[in-house]
C-alpha cells in the first residue's frame, strides 16, 4: 500500500529548500491564536492568509495552510476549557468535561491533557491516512442517506447521557434543539419556522446560537462569582501540571485511538466532519468507560475522546479532499483554492500521478504535529492566565469578544442578534435545570437528521415498503446499524455486571 | 461676530468661495465631474470561493485598471442569494455600488419563490459572460448507458429510477420540460432532494442515486466518475460526449440555462445617470475584451466572454419568464 519509491521522493522533495519548514512555526502561531477566538473559524483564519500563499511555492503553501488547519482545530479547546466557549463547532464536546475541570481547579492537566490528545489524534489520523487514503475515498462517496441517517442517530444517543438527573428533560431540550436545527429551507425546499424572517432561511445560525447556549447564559450565572475558580491557591499556572495532564492522555491510548478512527471516517464524509465526531467519540468512551457516571463533571477521558476525534477529522477531510478533489468542509475548500492557485487540481489523478507531494503534505503534518506539542504549550501556558483574571472584567470581555465573533462570522447583525437571544434562552434552561448542551446536540445534528430522512423517503417513495426495500440494497446502512445496536448492547452488558459486581461486593462486606 | 452676518449672508460666502476654490483647482474640479471619483463596492452574495466570488476577485484589477478606481468586493451570502441581492437594491443606485452574482436563475427564484422586495425590471445586465448549464449524468459504474436507455427504463418500470435534483431549479424546470415532451408522467420519477449542486453531484458519483441533473461546470473534477447522459444546450459543452437535447426534443427544444453569472446594476441607474453608466459599461468592455484578463481568467477556468448588455438582458428576461410559466413546480404546488 506504500510505494517507497514515492516517499523517498516526498522525503527529497522536503528536505530540498527550507522554505517547506521556515513557514510551519508561523502557520501554528497563526492557527492557535485565531482558533481560540471565539467566532474565528479555522475557515476564516485560513481564508485570511490564502492570499500570503500566493507568493509561495507550491509545498510550502500548503504546509503553511494546514499548520493552521491544525493548530486553529486545537486553538478552539483552549476557550472550551477555559470558558466554556466552544470557539468552533468541533470543540462541543470538549467543554462537557473540560470546563468543569477548569471550575475545580484542574485547568493545568485539562488544557494539557485537550493538547496531548490532539497531536496524538493528529498523528494517528494521518498515520490512517497514509495507508488507507485510497480505499476511504472509495468509501466516502458511496456512503448514502440511510448510512447517514443512522449516523446522525448514533450521534443523537448522546443527549441521553447529556440528560443529567431528568431524562424528560433532556429529551425535551433535544427535540428543542431538532426543531431549531430544522429552521429554514429544508433540502426538498420548503421553507419552514422562519417567522418571515429573511436571515432565517439558512437556518439559526449554529456558532452564534451555540456560544450563547452554552458560554453566555454560564456567564451571567457566574456573575455573583469573583473568580472561575473559587479556591485562590488553585489559581496557579503548573507547567508541571500541564505536562501531568498530557501524561494522562498517553495513557488512555484506547480512547485516542478510537476517537481518532471515529475522526478519521466521519472526518472523509463530505459536509459533516469534525463538528459531529467529536460528539460520536465522547458518547462512546462514555458509555463504554467504567466511571461512565462522572462524565460532564470534570473527567479527562471525556476531553480526551473529544480533543482525539476533532483533530483527527483533520486527517479524513484530507483524504476525501486529495483523493476526490472534494472540500469535504470550509477547510479543504481553501485548501483547494490554494491548489487550484497553483494549477493543481485535486482528485483520482492526483494522487496517482504525484503520490510524492500526498507523501511530503502526509510528512509534514506529522512534524506539525510534533511541533504543535511545543509551541502549543507554551501557547496553553500563557492562556492559563485567564483563570486569574476576576470575572468582573472576564465576564464583560468574553461578552464582548464573542458579540464581535458573532458579527464576523455572519457578516451582519443577525449573529450578535442570535448571541443574545440564544444567551437569554440559555440562562432560563439552566435556572429550570435543562441541559443545554442537549439542545446545542440536538441543533447540530437536527439538520443532517432531518434533510437524509427526507432523503430515504423519497427513495423508498414514501411507503414503508418501498424503504424496507431500500434498506435491503444498502448493506453498509444496515451494518452502521448492527456496530450501533452492539455498541450500545455491550455497554448496557458491561454497566449490569459492574451493578452486580457491586451489589456481591456489598454482600460480601455484610 | 457671527450676529452680523445673516444666514443668507454665510451661504453666499460658502458658495462663492466654494466656486471660487472649484475654479482656482482643477483636480477638485476633475473629481466633481469625473466619474468615479472613488472606489467602486461591487456585491457578490455569495460566500468567498464561489464561482461569482472567484469571478469578481479575478476581474477586478483589469476592471479597476479601465475605471481608474479600485474596487471593493464586498461578500453578502445566503438564501439564495436573497439576502445579497436585497442588500444591492438598498445601496444608492449611482453606480459607486454594482453586482456580480449568478441573477439567473437566483433573480427569478428570489422573486417567485420568496417573495423578494425586487422585479426583473429593478436589474440591468451589463455582461453575463458564464454560462452554466444543466447536465444529466450517471454514474460510471451505473448499468444507464444512454438518454434513450434511461427514458426506456422510466417507461417499462415507474419509480425505479432515482433522480438527484435541487428542488427549486433551473434543472427542475429542465427535467419537467423534457418529461412533458416525451409524455411520461412526472410521478413516474423518483425524485431525491439535495440542498445543493455539490451534494447532488457527489450522490451520483458514488451510485448513491442513479442519475442527477445538476450544472455542468461543477461535475468537470469528477469527470472520471460519472458518464454524461445529457447536455441541456444548443452546443456541446466542456468536452462531454453525451446527447444534446436537440436531439431528443428536435430543433424546437425548450430549455432554461444554468447560472447565468456577471455584472449588473440598478435599472435606474442606467436612465438616472446614463453618462455614468457608459462609463462602467466601458471599463468593464474593455477589461474583458483585454488579452491580460482572458488569459488570467482562462487559467482560474472563469469566462470572460462579451455578449453586452442588450443579449445578457434579453438571456436573463428569457429564463425568468419560463421560469414563470412553471412557478407550480418551484414553489412546490
Amino acid at each position: 500500500m506504500i510505494d517507497f519509491e514515492n516517499v523517498q521522493g516526498a522525503v527529497s522533495l522536503l528536505t530540498s529548500s527550507a522554505q517547506a519548514w521556515i513557514w510551519l512555526v508561523p502557520g501554528l502561531i497563526i492557527g492557535l491564536f485565531f482558533g481560540s477566538m471565539p467566532g474565528i473559524s479555522i475557515t476564516m483564519a485560513m481564508a485570511i492568509f490564502l492570499p500570503m500563499t500566493l507568493y509561495m511555492d507550491f509545498l510550502p503553501a500548503i504546509i503553511f495552510l494546514t499548520a493552521i488547519y491544525t493548530a486553529a482545530g486545537f486553538g478552539g479547546s483552549v476557550p472550551a476549557v477555559l470558558m466554556n466557549i466552544p470557539g468552533t463547532t468541533s470543540a462541543v464536546a470538549t467543554t462537557f468535561d473540560g470546563y468543569p475541570m477548569a471550575r475545580s481547579g484542574r485547568h493545568n492537566e485539562a488544557l494539557g491533557t485537550a493538547l496531548a490528545a490532539s497531536v496524538f489524534g493528529t498523528l494517528v489520523s494521518y498515520l490512517l491516512l497514509m495507508f488507507l487514503i485510497a480505499p476511504v475515498s472509495r468509501v466516502v462517496l458511496r456512503l448514502g442517506p440511510l448510512e447517514m441517517f443512522f449516523v446522525a442517530v448514533w450521534g443523537m444517543l448522546l443527549i441521553g447521557s447529556l440528560a443529567g438527573r431528568s431524562m424528560l428533560r433532556g429529551l425535551l431540550a433535544g427535540t428543542f434543539g431538532v426543531l431549531l436545527g430544522t429552521v429554514g429551507f429544508s433540502s426538498a425546499g420548503h421553507i419552514r419556522g422562519t417567522m418571515g424572517v429573511p436571515w432565517l432561511f439558512d437556518g439559526v445560525p449554529v456558532i452564534p446560537a451555540m456560544m450563547g447556549l452554552l458560554a453566555a447564559s454560564q456567564l451571567i450565572g457566574l456573575i455573583n462569582t469573583r473568580y472561575l475558580i473559587e479556591d485562590e491557591a488553585s489559581r496557579k499556572i503548573s507547567f508541571r501540571k500541564i505536562v501531568g495532564g498530557m501524561r494522562d492522555a498517553f495513557r488512555q491510548r484506547f480512547i485516542v485511538v478510537r476517537g481518532a478512527i471515529i475522526g478519521v471516517l466521519v472526518g472523509a464524509i463530505p459536509g459533516v466532519g469534525s463538528s459531529i465526531s467529536n460528539l460520536l467519540s465522547y458518547a462512546e468512551t462514555k458509555r463504554n468507560a467504567p466511571d461512565g457516571d462522572t462524565f460532564g463533571t470534570g473527567n479527562p477521558k471525556g476531553v480526551i475522546a473529544a480533543e482525539s476525534a476533532n483533530s483527527s477529522s483533520e486527517g479524513g477531510a484530507m483524504a476525501t479532499m486529495l483523493a476526490l478533489g472534494i472540500p469535504g468542509g470550509g477547510a479543504t475548500a481553501i485548501l483547494l483554492a490554494a491548489f487550484a492557485m497553483n494549477n493543481i487540481v485535486g482528485g483520482p489523478s492526483f494522487i496517482a500521478n504525484q503520490m510524492d507531494i500526498v507523501y511530503a503534505i502526509i510528512f509534514a503534518n506529522f512534524a506539525q504535529a510534533l511541533l504543535l506539542l511545543i509551541v502549543g504549550l507554551g501557547f496553553v501556558y500563557i492562556a492559563g492566565y485567564v483563570v486569574r483574571v476576576p470575572l468582573r472584567f472576564l465576564i464583560p470581555s468574553v461578552l464582548v469578544v464573542a458579540t464581535f465573533g458573532s458579527y464576523a462570522i455572519e457578516g451582519s447583525a443577525a449573529g450578535p442578534i442570535t448571541l443574545v437571544v440564544f444567551s437569554v434562552l440559555g440562562w432560563a434552561m439552566m435556572r429550570y435545570q435543562y441541559p443545554v448542551a442537549a439542545t446545542v446536540v440536538g441543533l447540530l445534528l437536527g439538520r443532517l437528521l432531518e434533510n437524509e430522512l427526507a432523503r430515504v423517503f423519497q427513495i423508498g417513495r414514501q411507503s414503508i415498503e418501498g424503504i424496507f426495500n431500500y434498506a435491503l440494497t444498502r448493506p453498509g446502512a444496515l451494518a452502521i446499524l448492527g456496530l450501533m445496536l452492539l455498541s450500545i448492547l455491550v455497554s448496557a452488558i458491561a454497566k449490569e455486571r459492574r451493578r452486580r459486581r457491586g451489589i456481591k461486593l456489598l454482600d460480601e462486606q455484610v | 461676530m457671527t450676529d452680523n452676518f445673516t444666514r443668507r449672508d454665510m451661504l453666499r460666502m460658502v458658495s462663492v468661495g466654494a466656486a471660487a476654490a472649484t475654479v482656482a483647482s482643477p483636480a477638485i474640479l476633475r473629481a466633481q465631474s469625473g466619474f468615479p471619483d472613488r472606489p467602486i463596492n461591487v456585491v457578490v452574495p455569495f460566500n468567498t470561493g464561489g464561482y461569482n466570488d472567484r469571478l469578481a476577485r479575478a476581474s477586478a484589477p483589469f476592471v479597476q485598471e479601465a475605471l481608474g478606481q479600485p474596487l471593493n468586493i464586498i461578500n453578502r451570502g445566503g438564501a439564495g442569494a436573497l439576502l445579497g441581492h436585497t442588500f444591492f437594491q438598498q445601496q444608492p443606485d449611482d453606480g459607486y455600488t454594482i453586482c456580480v452574482s449568478s441573477f439567473g436563475p437566483y433573480i427569478p427564484l428570489n422573486i417567485l419563490t420568496q417573495d423578494a422586495p425586487f422585479t426583473v425590471e429593478d436589474w440591468h445586465m451589463i455582461n453575463l459572460p458564464s454560462q452554466d448549464y444543466t447536465l444529466m449524468a450517471t454514474s460510471a459504474d451505473s448499468g444507464i448507458s444512454s438518454i434513450d436507455d434511461f427514458l426506456e427504463r422510466v417507461r417499462a418500470d415507474p419509480g425505479s429510477v432515482s433522480i438527484g435534483i435541487q428542488p427549486a431549479s433551473a434543472d427542475l424546470v429542465n427535467l419537467t420540460i423534457l418529461m412533458e415532451h416525451e409524455g411520461i408522467d412526472t410521478d413516474a420519477l423518483t425524485i431525491v432532494t439535495y440542498d445543493g449542486g455539490g451534494p447532488a453531484r457527489n450522490a451520483v458519483a458514488g451510485d448513491v442515486v442513479d442519475v442527477a441533473l445538476v450544472g455542468g461546470q461543477g461535475f468537470i473534477p469528477l469527470a472520471d466518475q460519472i458518464r454524461p447522459l445529457l447536455v441541456f444546450g444548443d452546443e456541446t459543452r466542456d468536452g462531454w460526449e453525451a446527447a444534446l437535447i436537440g436531439d431528443v426534443m428536435g430543433d424546437a427544444a425548450q430549455f432554461v440555462s444554468g447560472s447565468q453569472r456577471g455584472w449588473g446594476v440598478h435599472s435606474s441607474f442606467v436612465e438616472n445617470h446614463p453618462d455614468r453608466y457608459q462609463i462602467l459599461l466601458d471599463a468593464i468592455e474593455t477589461a474583458s475584451k483585454s488579452d491580460a484578463m482572458i488569459e488570467s481568467l482562462e487559467d482560474q477556468a472563469l469566462a470572460t466572454t462579451w455578449y453586452g448588455p442588450e443579449a445578457s438582458n434579453r438571456q436573463l428576461r428569457q429564463t425568468a419568464a419560463l421560469m414563470e410559466e412553471y412557478i407550480d413546480l418551484l414553489t412546490g404546488d
